[in-house]
């Protein structure tokens, strides 16, 4: 997964929940050095009770947000879709560069 | 760590020394008379050691040191799961947490600020002085840590049947191969796994699986002591008021970016209490109890003592109410009954003044 352009994830889930895998697996996906360099990561643990659906939000750094539907989406799908926008951010880095 | 390697020698000496598992070539270099020819490869360096005629021993004959298991038992696998499985059986707290790439000398200090913390737990003369060196976290391998759950709460090893052996000196036995490697305990879990045992929805295993997903470590005490699971979650997942982090004065080790890092990948995801499942907020409320399971013993001795005096006063509220209008009722009956008798012989006398004063009016 490509995490150089991401600025900020938000995720919210219910652990004993079975759909909360894809939000804790892209938890899981972030390199150890996310957060010193300067990435916000925030996490909000439900409760057990809670029938709350999970989230997932991302900020990239040319401001895109994208809110994924993690509840229905596998993990491929998650990272999938954040790697779609990376890649244009990368190419015009690329160019740029 | 068990070797990696595997030779026949685990599957018992009998059998894999036995004529009909060898191929022509090696059997016949095998049973001749003469060792001088080399074995054609390693494989069977330790069988031609062990011939049956050096041993002695008969077809059929298992080593107590080494029974019967349904998969390679000398796998990595294998031994986790028995480690997985006694662990279960033994701790009854375990914290799960999520981790998330902490990286090696991040754990490292995790572990130190733990260390510290604990240590710093005054020792109740209940808990005995070896509960917080035998707090440790670790990393667990979350599949087989998954059939070890299945294993530990759907097999029950009494229900085993003995099964027939040959002892070393050829005398007929009976033995009850139980253990968590065996085919017994194989077919449990399979039978699980393939849902033919039905999962009820109340059983330790269906609340704890959706947590094993992803990278997870847990955190196991060797008995349930509040006081060490207050300070194990002030370091590891600190929320003011009930549990602070600790100060900066206090520990500056805390405050180490290298420390600080690594406390924010680790998330806490719930726990295990004496075979129940809690989410963050109920260990957290486990971690709360005052003066451990003395503390909660107390709570429950005045509970019920204030209840039997609640009850008392309400039993004998009744009683006391019903003597109360008895008692009330008697006196207004009372006063009734003496009232008119008071007044009954003054409206006699009146009445028989009246026609006196008549007749004398007459």
């Amino acid at each position: 997964m490509i995490t150089r352009f991401i600025t900020e994830v938000t995720t919210r889930f219910n652990p004993f929940s079975v759909r909360a895998k894809s939000a804790r697996l892209f938890l899981a996906f972030l390199p150890a050095d996310a957060r010193s360099g300067g990435m916000k990561i925030t996490t909000k643990l439900l409760p057990r009770t809670s029938a709350e659906p999970s989230a997932l939000h991302v900020k990239f750094k040319d401001g895109k947000e994208m809110n994924l539907d993690v509840e229905n989406m596998g993990i491929k799908s998650v990272v999938e879709e954040v790697d779609r926008h990376s890649r244009i951010l990368q190419k015009q880095a690329d160019l740029d560069a | 760590m068990p070797p990696r390697l595997r030779c026949p020698a685990a599957c018992g000496f009998s059998s894999a020394i036995s004529p009909s598992r060898i191929p022509l070539r090696s059997a016949v270099l095998l049973w001749s008379s003469a060792p001088k020819a080399p074995t054609p490869a390693g494989r069977y360096a330790s069988s031609q050691a062990a011939s049956p005629n050096l041993l002695g021993l008969p077809d059929g004959y298992v080593p107590p040191t080494k029974p019967p298991t349904a998969r390679p038992s000398d796998t990595r696998k294998a031994q986790l799961l028995r480690t997985y499985t006694s662990l279960l059986r033994s701790t009854p707290l375990i914290l799960l947490f999520q981790h998330n790439n902490l990286t090696a000398v991040e754990w490292a200090a995790v572990r130190r600020e733990l260390n510290v913390a604990l240590s710093k737990v005054p020792v109740s003369s209940g808990d005995g002085d070896d509960v917080a060196p035998n707090i440790h976290l670790g990393v667990i391998r979350t599949r087989i840590f998954d059939v070890a759950l299945k294993l530990v709460e759907f097999y029950d090893p009494s229900t085993v049947a003995p099964t027939e052996t040959t002892t070393a000196r050829g005398a007929k036995t009976t033995v009850v191969y139980n253990h968590d490697l065996s085919k017994s305990a194989f077919d449990a879990v399979k039978a699980v796994t393939s849902g033919e045992t039905p999962i009820p929805e109340s059983s330790a295993y269906a609340q704890l699986a959706p947590l094993l997903v992803g990278p997870v470590g847990i955190l196991t005490f060797p008995s349930v002591s509040p006081a060490h699971l207050a300070a194990a979650l002030s370091i590891l997942s600190p929320s003011p008021p009930a549990f602070p982090a600790p100060t900066r004065r206090k520990s500056p080790g805390y405050y180490d970016p290298i420390a600080q890092s690594g406390l924010q990948k680790l998330m806490l995801i719930g726990g295990r209490v004496e075979g129940k499942v809690f989410d963050v907020d109920g260990v957290k409320w486990v971690g709360g109890i005052e003066g451990g399971l003395e503390g909660l013993r107390a709570q429950l001795v005045a509970m019920l003592q204030s209840a039997g005096l609640g009850l008392t006063v309400a039993l004998e509220g009744a009683g006391k109410s019903l003597w109360l209008t008895m008692e009330s009722r008697r006196s207004v009956l009372e006063e009734a009954e003496k009232g008119p008798a008071e007044e009954a012989p003054a409206a006699e006398t009146s009445t028989a003044d009246a026609p006196a004063e008549g007749e004398k009016k007459e």
